[in-house]
């Protein structure tokens, strides 16, 4: 349940803040949002196979949303920042399907 | 995970695309219950739950916290991508406005300037027709304002039609745009010909969808328009040509020009068509371009001093 309320809150203080992002940071900011999503789609998937750790959860984001970024931006550096970030995004978007495969397997069959 | 089939090598590519879809869950989270499993085992039971790098209310608040990251991630794109989309729209929408604010004082001007023609045509009238020589320049002038198509004209006529080609029937129509193939858009060079086979037949006025040719009427293409006169005109092109009705249509479709332009229409389907028409009304054309003027000297007779006008010289010989 706290977890839940953790998204909730974060959700209305992003909208209520209404933060400026910088500019450089801007072009970041969806693959940094798809980088998420994938952590937290793998951390539902454990925690429906009963393995989830919280530790294991919270070093999974955090490494995702910087590694993406990481790449992506040294993508745009070498001049094919198009075709990696491609790349990243249709890896974490497998990775996403994966995940959300199992966890549909385990709530209609449980 | 996928084994690969006995005997067979298994490629670095088939491999790596196997681990990815088959490892979309992080192995950490396997390794950790493994090694609380371990820890489990070895410490005894009923210890297990404390025992370990993170007790259960710290790793439920540092879970939230991520998931309060998570969100204010995600909302901040979605506010990024909100704005920007609403940046978009308020230029989109001013230029607009400003397109409309300039296209209305354009409009007011010429219509500023066509009273100020009329204005300067009646003044002059005036002044001419008081005297013999002046009611001669007068007529003339008239006869050549008539030949430069400075009037509006109405009478019987031709009206030929091109269109561009109807878009192929394979193109898709709930997919894609309707693809006419290039070689079968009307060109500016094909209108050329239009209107100067018209000349050639006989043709007393020609206006095309509705801008008047005049003697220095220039039709060409900029880009994907066609502009007569710097007015840009679009398909389909009603080419309004007054003349002897019957004259007229047999002299231009013996013309070369049109020959060449009925064997467009066969090989490429750009559409070219013609009838005769009773009544056809064609717009005065924007004409004769002042380029010098001189005030009248108060001291001279009025009626003896040439106004000075652009239009072609008045005198006998100059025609």
């Amino acid at each position: 349940m706290i977890p839940i309320l953790g998204l909730a809150i974060g959700v209305v203080l992003g909208l209520l803040l209404d933060p400026s992002v910088p500019l450089w940071l801007q072009p970041y900011l969806p693959i940094a949002v798809v980088a998420a999503l994938d952590a937290v789609f793998g951390g539902i998937r454990a925690r429906f196979d009963g393995i989830f750790d919280a530790k294991v959860f919270v070093v999974s984001f955090v490494s995702n949303v910087v590694v993406a970024g990481l790449i992506v931006f040294l993508g745009d550096q070498l001049g094919v920042g198009a075709q990696l970030s491609t790349a990243v995004v249709v890896v974490l978007g497998i990775r996403i399907f994966g995940n959300a495969a199992a966890i549909r397997r385990h709530l209609f069959r449980a | 995970m996928n084994a690969p089939a006995p005997g067979r090598p298994r490629s670095l590519g088939a491999s790596l695309l196997d681990q990815v879809l088959a490892e979309t869950l992080d192995p950490a989270y396997a390794q950790a219950a493994a090694a609380r499993a371990e820890r489990a085992r070895a410490g005894g039971d009923g210890t297990a739950g404390e025992h370990g790098w993170l007790g259960r209310r710290r790793g439920q608040l540092l879970v939230a916290l991520t998931l309060l990251v998570a969100g204010l991630l995600a909302s901040i794109a979605y506010g990024q991508a909100a704005a920007g989309q609403e940046g978009r729209e308020q230029t989109r929408s001013a230029l607009r406005s400003d397109i409309a604010d300039q296209s209305d004082t354009a409009d007011d001007l010429v219509a500023q300037l066509e009273a100020l023609t009329a204005q300067v045509s009646r003044t002059r009238a005036q002044a001419l027709e008081v005297s013999a020589v002046g009611q001669h320049a007068l007529d003339e002038l008239a006869a050549a304002e008539q030949g430069a198509a400075v009037v509006a004209v109405s009478g019987p006529g031709l009206q030929v039609t091109m269109d561009n080609a109807p878009p192929a029937a394979e193109s898709d129509p709930v997919g894609g745009s309707a693809e006419i193939a290039q070689a079968g858009i009307v060109q500016d060079g094909d209108l050329q010909l239009a209107v100067n086979a018209l000349w050639a037949s006989g043709a007393e006025a020609i206006s095309i969808n509705g801008q008047r040719l005049g003697a220095t009427s220039a039709i060409r293409q900029a880009g994907q328009a066609i502009l007569v006169d710097l007015h840009p005109v679009t398909a389909p092109y009603v080419i309004s040509v007054i003349g002897d009705r019957d004259d007229l249509r047999n002299r231009f479709i013996s013309t070369p020009e049109a020959k060449s332009l009925a064997r467009l229409t066969k090989d490429y389907g750009v559409v070219f068509d013609y009838a005769r028409a009773d009544e056809l009304h064609l717009p005065a054309g924007t004409g004769a371009e002042l380029r010098s003027a001189r005030p009248l000297d108060p001291d001279e007779d009025a009626a003896t001093t040439d106004p000075g006008t652009g239009t072609p010289d008045p005198t006998p010989d100059g025609g």
